[in-house]
């Protein structure tokens, strides 16, 4: 099919200028990031989209190593914080990924679980808001509070919804022959799935799982009910970023923010493929 | 033989059975009992001892006369209404511009769906970034308009409300446009090319042929949305923290406030416990109704 040239050039600015729309929030922030804290605030003609004396200071102030410029100096570095990301997204997908798995393998060849593919999509319906002070009080009461293992079982169970659904669909569209063939062979069934299915089915179990650290790695809400101190996140530490004394460190908080925004970007990227089917709840294949 | 399948499915369920149970139930009735009373985690009682601050259904009867609540459900609905809508529209209009092959497809894609994978909480520092009076938003209006333009965007009750709302869109129009376009693609091809012989002009093809194709496909993208903006709360937070005063309160932000602040826990449990109930109905009516 040939397309009309205005009908070319009115898609290709249209898409220009949506990508123009997408990405001015993004390097503003990266422009931020790089910027001496005498550009932090300029305003009107002072205003500058690139930083006119770019520097590293902004991430040498969040890792620590103070800078003259920045006169407060921080409680605690990005360290900890990074790490704590890291470690209650990490360990809560695991976690999910784990449950969820072994639960739409359940579901897919015994049928067992039923009830489980409309009580997973009911969990995710509830704004977590609602669900979140019972939780906060059994949390108190087995000093749960403020771990990274505290805030890791409620990744787990948050984002147990994606990695069942996604790993279900996934298990759906598998061939059955080859585990039929093992069978025949004189596997025992939990066999099959040990040996056979899960080594076979490593791509998808791969890219839910990056979905899910994806999901998890993004949370706000949930970090900042349940961490204060020691384990606050990036995203909770990086809202705590500001003080009376200097109002917003906007170069600090915008370094950080980019810090933060790098995984899930690049693993998006990675798992494009699967976006739809897992975004769906599977409904949806690409 | 069968027996054996049973046995392993039931032991492969059960972790997420259990990890189901724990969150639902044990909550559910914890809220339900919290609720019936005056406690506080600042009452120096733990909560079991709750009962001694018995008070039937008086937080039920609060829920029904906090008007704070209902104007805070109704600024939900109003970013709903504006937002998804918008959303949509963009979305779709977008995906009918990747429907067949172009130079540069891959790349623009990419590009235009990293929105919704920046974590909302930063999302929500970049456009409050944005929206400073001094910001980057004002300076591109004072070119465009050519006088200096300084609304200040975060601190105007209005243009707050404004300012949260296009934040949202930023975000989550890419998701619209990554459902529709894989469900443009499904539509076969062959039923437009019979279309177009007939001599069926595009936007006649698109309303008779592809639209009610895309039916299902639509629906789950609009529920998705409706779901993900009733509970906003990240980006939103960030920017305004529901200000300025209540301008931007949504009903999470809402909650968290009375619950943080207030510490009012037996009327927090009352109002989710409502919100729950309203929203499971609300569930399986539209179960009921994709059923059909």
């Amino acid at each position: 099919m040939t397309r009309s040239l205005a009908f070319m050039s009115f898609r290709y600015a249209a898409i220009l200028l949506a990508i123009a729309i997408v990405l001015v929030p993004v390097l503003w922030m990266a422009s931020m990031a790089f910027k001496p804290i005498e550009e932090w605030q300029a305003t009107g003609a002072d205003l500058t989209w690139i930083p006119r004396a770019p520097t590293l200071d902004n991430f040498r102030y969040i890792f620590g190593r103070s800078t003259s410029d920045l006169i407060v100096t921080l409680d605690k570095t990005a360290l900890k914080p990074i790490l704590a990301s890291f470690l209650s997204a990490g360990i809560g997908t695991i976690l999910a990924m784990t449950a969820g798995t072994s639960a739409a393998y359940g579901l897919s060849r015994f049928g067992s679980g039923a009830n489980l593919p409309l009580a997973l999509v009911q969990l995710r319906l509830f704004p977590p808001m609602a669900v979140m002070t019972p939780v906060m009080i059994m949390w108190a009461f087995l000093s749960f509070t403020d771990s990274w293992w505290g805030l890791a079982l409620v990744y787990g169970i948050v984002t147990l919804p994606f990695a069942f659904w996604l790993m279900k669909t996934f298990f759906d569209d598998m061939p059955k022959e080859i585990e039929e063939a093992a069978l025949v062979e004189g596997c025992s069934r939990g066999r099959v799935f040990l040996k056979i299915t899960l080594p076979m089915m490593r791509a998808p179990l791969a890219s839910a799982a990056l979905f899910v650290f994806i999901l998890n790695w993004s949370d706000y809400l949930i970090a900042l009910l349940l961490t204060t101190k020691q384990w606050v996140t990036i995203p909770v530490y990086m809202a705590s970023l500001s003080s009376s004394m200097t109002g917003q460190l906007y170069g600090a908080k915008a370094a950080l923010g980019l810090i933060a925004a790098v995984p899930p970007v690049v693993l998006g990227v990675l798992i494009q493929r699967h976006l739809v089917r897992g975004l769906t709840f599977g409904a949806l294949k690409q | 033989m069968k027996d054996e399948s049973a046995k392993l499915g039931f032991r492969l369920t059960l972790p997420a059975q259990v990890l189901v149970l724990f969150i639902s139930v044990f909550p559910l009735l914890m809220q339900l009992y919290i609720s019936l009373t005056d406690w506080s985690p600042l009452s120096g009682q733990s909560w079991t001892q709750a009962w001694t601050m018995w008070n039937t259904f008086a937080n039920y009867s609060d829920v029904i006369h906090d008007s704070r609540l209902w104007a805070a459900l109704g600024r939900t609905a109003l970013i709903m209404a504006v937002c998804v809508p918008v959303e949509f529209l963009l979305g779709l209009g977008l995906a009918t511009l990747f429907m067949d092959d172009f130079p540069g497809k891959r790349v623009a894609y990419s590009i235009l769906i990293m929105p919704m994978m920046v974590v909302p909480a930063v999302a929500g520092y970049m456009f409050y970034m944005l929206f400073q009076s001094g910001g980057p938003v004002n300076d591109i209006l004072s070119r465009l308009l050519g006088h200096p333009v300084t609304l200040a965007w975060l601190s105007d009750p209005r243009l707050a409300l404004v300012a949260v709302m296009t934040a949202d869109i930023w975000q989550w129009t890419p998701l619209m446009f990554l459902i529709l376009l894989a469900g443009l693609v499904g539509v076969p091809d062959d039923q437009i090319k019979a279309a177009t012989l007939l001599g069926a002009g595009p936007v006649h093809r698109f309303i008779t042929i592809v639209l009610p194709r895309m039916k299902a496909i639509i629906g789950i993208a609009l529920a998705i949305r409706v779901i993900e903006c009733f509970k906003i709360f990240d980006t939103l937070f960030i920017m305004t923290g529901g200000g300025p005063g209540v301008a931007t309160e949504t009903i999470s932000v809402y909650i968290y406030k009375i619950a943080t602040q207030d510490l009012i826990w037996g009327y927090v449990a009352a109002i989710a416990l409502v919100i729950l109930i309203v929203l499971s109905i609300a569930c399986v009516w539209a179960l009921k109704r994709m059923a059909k």
